[in-house]
């Protein structure tokens, strides 16, 4: 956690200011006709990208917003300026 | 021993004399000594014993490099005495040695053995046969280490942690760090300097050589020093060591306080919008046989020994270098009355022809291209055979005192940390770093710079990079730097011999490890290659000098001899902490954060046995009693009052307030009734129960609620987490710690409510679950709500922290004539058990749904709320096998109540106690268990495994809930 994240309201500040909202997968699935398996899916699978990964995080010791930004998992850094041009991450493929 | 003159670059007061104790015997020193100093300073040469040989073991670097000053000081084992601060009164003992000092060891015989410890024999030897390896192992351990920790040792002192903020951090205040901090300082920018030294200075500090003109280096150094004194937006960390470097220019260091410091060692932790590494040198050592002996020493130890604390390292001295500043210590040091029978340099060409001309005017021979072969003496050196490189001529030269060094080293390890790249440089013979992340940049003596001038500027240039990093950019400027720079000459060439050519086998690349050439000649023979594998197959570099002594040496020593010679030499990974850092340190202060309620003080005053719950310190009790029984009969028969302020409270407002509360709800918000309260509960995705509470609407799109204790802190972060893709209008606050929470409950509560209020509080006018804002004693705002949460008629007052206080006194007041009491939270435990009301937390656990605890039907299934957990609620809704809440009795009324958490069994796991206590009401033991489904039904037996029952199962009959007052008459009376 030794990295800096940019809060779209405070600026770059320590990552230890914020909270890890996982992946972003999207808002719900409609819930007619799911299936157990494609709802646990939804909330427990994830991409674990190595690589460019966009994630939720809430600036938790600071305004308290949640905000999406894209961090790079294999160094553990922000990739600054990427978060507005960025779509949530594609859904998973299915094995 | 005699100290020198004082010489302007004393670092020491030798008037103000301190005393240690070393052994059975004191030691007189001055103030300004280091202990190993101070020891040397009196005579003793031998400082340790070591790890697996058990040698003798001196006086080596100055700066930590190596384990061989380590010593047990005032009961702390493993402290590197070489740059402690003596300190008046200290008691020192030798480490892993017989006796309490290093001199004479029993164990010395351990030296003759070294041909039983080959590399890796920890791996290979003394494994067969099996049994032998406890044997051996337990023999090892008490033969070989370092300091022994005492078991019941407890550190003293104030540990402390900052985390300063800086737009710059310069690490090194040598004269190129200085250069960066005034350079970066100079457009206002806030720079931290940080050095390991109790003083900056660095190279420059201890040295007489000539800066320009006549100006010595150590009158520049503290030019430079006063400068950055002068210069209000520095702020400069002396003996610190910086011990990490991360992403982003995370730099944590620790800092060891003075005697005036209200610290011993304190955490510093910067986040900088650039650095500057300008961390130089150290010396790489220089190996022949009995290269460990007392009495050998580099070159900058000896060198500052003399300039800095007055101290001659010896009578007779021989010089084995490989570096110009060998040269020069040797000609100073002459000057301070020190003999030298000669120089050896393993070069032969390339020295400053003005130092070899200063030595030939002291008579002092230099012999370029010879190097020690070996040192003699058994304690510590008497004799040194000198020979050439390439040569089978040998000289032996009887000497006290051999100073020895192959050359430098840069301080690279900042930028390992941060995951850079180190290429071996042909030239200098350094790993210097390929690439540099932005944002971080070098300067100094560890990029190979020799001249002093050089040194400077390049610092100077780094500070204007780095401010430039922050907007302070200055094209022009920088460019002209670089011009002058690159009119000094480029560094110089640097030597890469590691060792005399000797059979190695006691010739030791690393101190703290006792690891020998040989050793590594062994592993290679083994086939390992990379030095990265022989360093943990001989262990070389993984002592406490954290690679200081081997670091260099390794790679350069395994390129030279390995079957393929053309490979260049790789470096090994340096990691944090870079310096061996106390625990105490990063454990810091420890504070006991918690928060306390309004009624704090009056709760501890009234008996209160407060404890710790969650961030909170609540009254468990107020009597001895810990089954509190006592308050529980109060509130069954008279009336209570209990400080609920923990109790999460919120409130939510604006036109999609209601949406927001639908999504976390389980219950339909929409059908709240004016002036009642809505009892509901949040799940996860899972369906998994996480909080309950109460809401009520308090105006059009404005909702007052409330969370348990425990999921306060949570709660706005959880609803606006699930509505993040909705973009819905409203705000929620957290009124939590703004509002108290009186409690007062039993079948009086009514009859002291009506004292202090004039409002209709009758159970037609303010019925069970209704709600009112009233004003108490004319002038207190009161929130009251009807609730049932301990089974009898209750009120719950929520007031603005600051008139809790106050209404409390006044309740207590109004209720002294009917006996009013407090109650705590192990009775509101027992009462809220007895009327099957669950905690979530005590009653569920993560896997525990809405439908597992029986609350299935506060969930109303509304199409179109996308409710959080609704999905896994439908999905789990008649799932089988799963851990349900029953109620239990004992099957003997008259046993205790099982410890909470003791588990349910048949065969195999069947569910556990929840909660289970001594029932005042029912007067015998009660509790709540999550069991599997099909022992749910009440009149099943449970057998309950206790911790301490013996393999006697405890018997307990599901029971149903709750256990009193079925109908609820007594909370709507």
């Amino acid at each position: 956690m030794s990295f800096t994240l940019t809060c779209p309201i405070c600026g770059p500040r320590n990552a230890y200011e914020f909270g890890y909202g996982g992946e972003d997968k999207g808002p719900r699935p409609d819930e007619k006709d799911l299936s157990p398996g494609d709802w646990c899916d939804y909330v427990h699978m994830n991409r674990c990208i190595a690589g460019e990964s966009k994630e939720w995080w809430i600036h938790r010791s600071g305004c308290g917003i949640w905000f999406t930004t894209s961090r790079d998992t294999t160094c553990n850094l922000e990739v600054r300026g990427k978060a507005e041009e960025k779509d949530a991450n594609p859904p998973l493929e299915k094995e | 021993m005699n100290r020198i003159d004082p010489l302007e670059t004393f670092r020491i007061q030798p008037s103000q004399k301190i005393s240690i104790q070393y052994g059975r015997k004191s030691y007189e020193g001055v103030a300004g000594d280091t202990i190993a100093g101070l020891l040397y300073g009196n005579g003793i040469r031998v400082f340790s014993r070591s790890l697996k040989y058990h040698r003798p073991r001196g006086l080596y670097s100055l700066d930590g490099e190596c384990s061989n000053t380590m010593m047990r000081v005032d009961g702390m084992p493993n402290v590197r005495t070489e740059n402690t601060p003596a300190r008046n009164g200290m008691k020192v003992t030798a480490q892993n040695v017989a006796g309490k000092t290093a001199d004479t060891d029993p164990m010395a015989f351990m030296d003759k053995l070294g041909f039983a410890m080959p590399a890796g024999f920890y791996y290979r030897t003394l494994h067969k046969p099996a049994k032998m390896w406890p044997v051996a192992i337990k023999k090892i351990r008490k033969a070989a280490g370092l300091g022994v920790m005492d078991p019941d040792f407890r550190i003293e002192g104030y540990f402390d942690e900052i985390y300063p903020t800086a737009d710059v951090c310069v690490v090194g205040g040598g004269p190129a760090g200085m250069t960066a901090a005034l350079a970066a300082a100079a457009p206002g920018l806030r720079v931290i300097l940080m050095e390991n030294r109790p003083w900056l200075g660095g190279v420059f500090d201890y040295r007489p050589a000539a800066y320009e003109g006549d100006l010595p280096l150590y009158q520049r150094a503290a030019h430079l020093a006063r400068k950055i004194e002068e210069t209000p937006n520095i702020r400069v960390f002396t003996h610190t060591a910086v011990v990490g470097n991360y992403n982003d220019n995370l730099v944590t260091a620790f800092q060891r306080g003075n005697e005036t410091d209200p610290f011993d060692e304190r955490y510093i932790e910067i986040r900088a919008r650039s650095i500057v590494v300008a961390t130089g040198c150290i010396e790489r050592p220089l190996l022949f046989e009995n290269n460990d002996r007392p009495g050998v020493m580099q070159v900058g130890c000896a060198h500052r020994l003399a300039r800095t604390w007055g101290l001659l390292p010896g009578r007779q001295a021989v010089f084995s270098i490989g570096d110009d500043l060998g040269l020069e210590a040797a000609a100073d040091l002459s000057d301070l009355g020190l003999e030298i029978a000669c120089v050896a340099d393993t070069r032969m060409d390339g020295q400053d022809e003005t130092l070899i001309d200063a030595l030939s005017r002291r008579n002092i021979p230099v012999y370029r291209g010879w190097i020690a072969y070996k040192a003699h003496g058994a304690k510590q050196v008497k004799k040194v055979t000198i020979g050439p490189l390439a040569g089978v001529q040998r000289q032996d030269i009887e000497c006290d005192l051999l100073v020895a060094s192959a050359g430098l080293t840069p301080l690279t390890g900042l930028l390992s940390t941060r995951q850079v790249e180190l290429l071996f440089d042909r030239h200098t013979g350094f790993f210097l770093p390929a690439g540099l992340p932005d944002g971080i940049h070098t300067a100094g003596r560890m990029l190979g710079f020799q001249d002093s001038v050089k040194i400077e500027i390049s610092g100077q240039l780094a500070g204007m990079e780095a401010a430039a990093d922050c907007g302070f950019n200055a094209p022009g400027e920088i460019d002209s730097i670089k011009v002058r720079i690159n009119a000094f000459p480029g560094p110089a060439l640097g030597s890469k011999i590691v060792s005399a050519p000797v059979k190695g086998k006691k010739t030791f690349i690393c101190f703290d490890e006792d690891t020998t050439l040989k050793n590594i000649d062994q592993a290679m023979a083994d086939g390992f290659d990379v030095p990265e594998l022989i360093k943990r197959y001989t262990s070389a570099g993984t002592g406490p000098g954290q690679g200081g002594i081997p670091g260099h040496n390794l790679p350069l020593y395994v390129a030279q001899t390995q079957q393929s010679p053309d490979q260049a030499p790789r470096s090994t990974t340096v990691r944090a902490p870079l310096i061996p850092t106390l625990m105490a340190t990063y454990a810091g202060t420890q504070h006991d954060m918690c928060k306390r309620t309004a009624l704090h003080d009056s709760q501890v005053a009234s008996g209160g046995k407060m404890e710790r719950v969650g961030v909170w310190t609540r009254a468990r009790r107020f009597a001895e009693d810990t089954k509190a029984l006592a308050e529980i009969k109060n509130v069954r028969h008279n009336v209570g009052m209990l400080d609920a302020s923990t109790l999460g409270k919120f409130r939510i407002h604006g036109p999609d307030a209601l949406k927001a509360l639908q999504r976390v709800y389980v219950s339909d918000m929409d059908k709240i009734v004016d002036g009642r309260v809505k009892y509901s509960a949040m799940c996860n995705e899972d369906g998994c129960i996480i909080d309950d509470g109460v809401v009520l609407k308090q105006g059009e799109n404005d909702y007052y609620f409330t969370t348990s204790t425990g999921r306060a802190g949570q709660t706005v972060e959880w609803i606006r987490y699930h509505t993040r893709y909705d973009h819905w209008d409203f705000n929620i606050v957290n009124l939590t710690d703004a509002c108290g929470v009186i409690n007062l409950a039993g079948p009086n509560a009514r009859k002291v409510l009506e004292k202090v209020t004039t409002a209709d509080v009758s159970n037609e006018a303010f019925p069970f679950v209704g709600w009112r804002d009233l004003t108490l004693a004319d002038c207190i705002p009161a929130r009251t709500m009807r609730l049932g949460f301990v089974g009898e008629l209750s009120y719950e007052f929520h007031v603005p922290a600051s008139y809790t206080q106050t209404l409390w006194n006044i309740l207590e007041a109004a209720g002294k004539e009917l006996g009013i009491q407090n109650f705590g939270l192990e009775a509101q435990n027992g009462l809220r058990l007895e009327k099957g009301h669950l905690i979530i937390g005590s009653e569920s656990e993560q896997r525990t749904t809405l439908h597992d605890v029986g609350l299935g039907f506060l969930w109303d299934r509304k199409p179109d709320a996308n409710t959080v957990g609704a999905v896994a609620l439908t999905q789990t809704e008649h799932q089988k096998d799963r851990l349900k809440l029953v109620g239990i009795k004992m099957a003997d009324a008259s046993a205790a109540a099982p410890k909470d958490g003791s588990a349910i069994v048949d065969t195999k796991f069947q569910g556990y106690i929840c909660t289970a206590r001594f029932s005042e009401a029912l007067n015998e033991p009660i509790g709540m268990a999550l069991v599997k489904d099909a022992l749910a039904e009440p009149g099943t037996e449970l057998n309950i495994y206790e911790d301490s029952c013996n393999g006697q199962l405890l018997k307990a009959i599901v029971a149903k809930m709750p256990f009193y007052d079925s109908d609820g008459s007594r909370m709507k009376m």
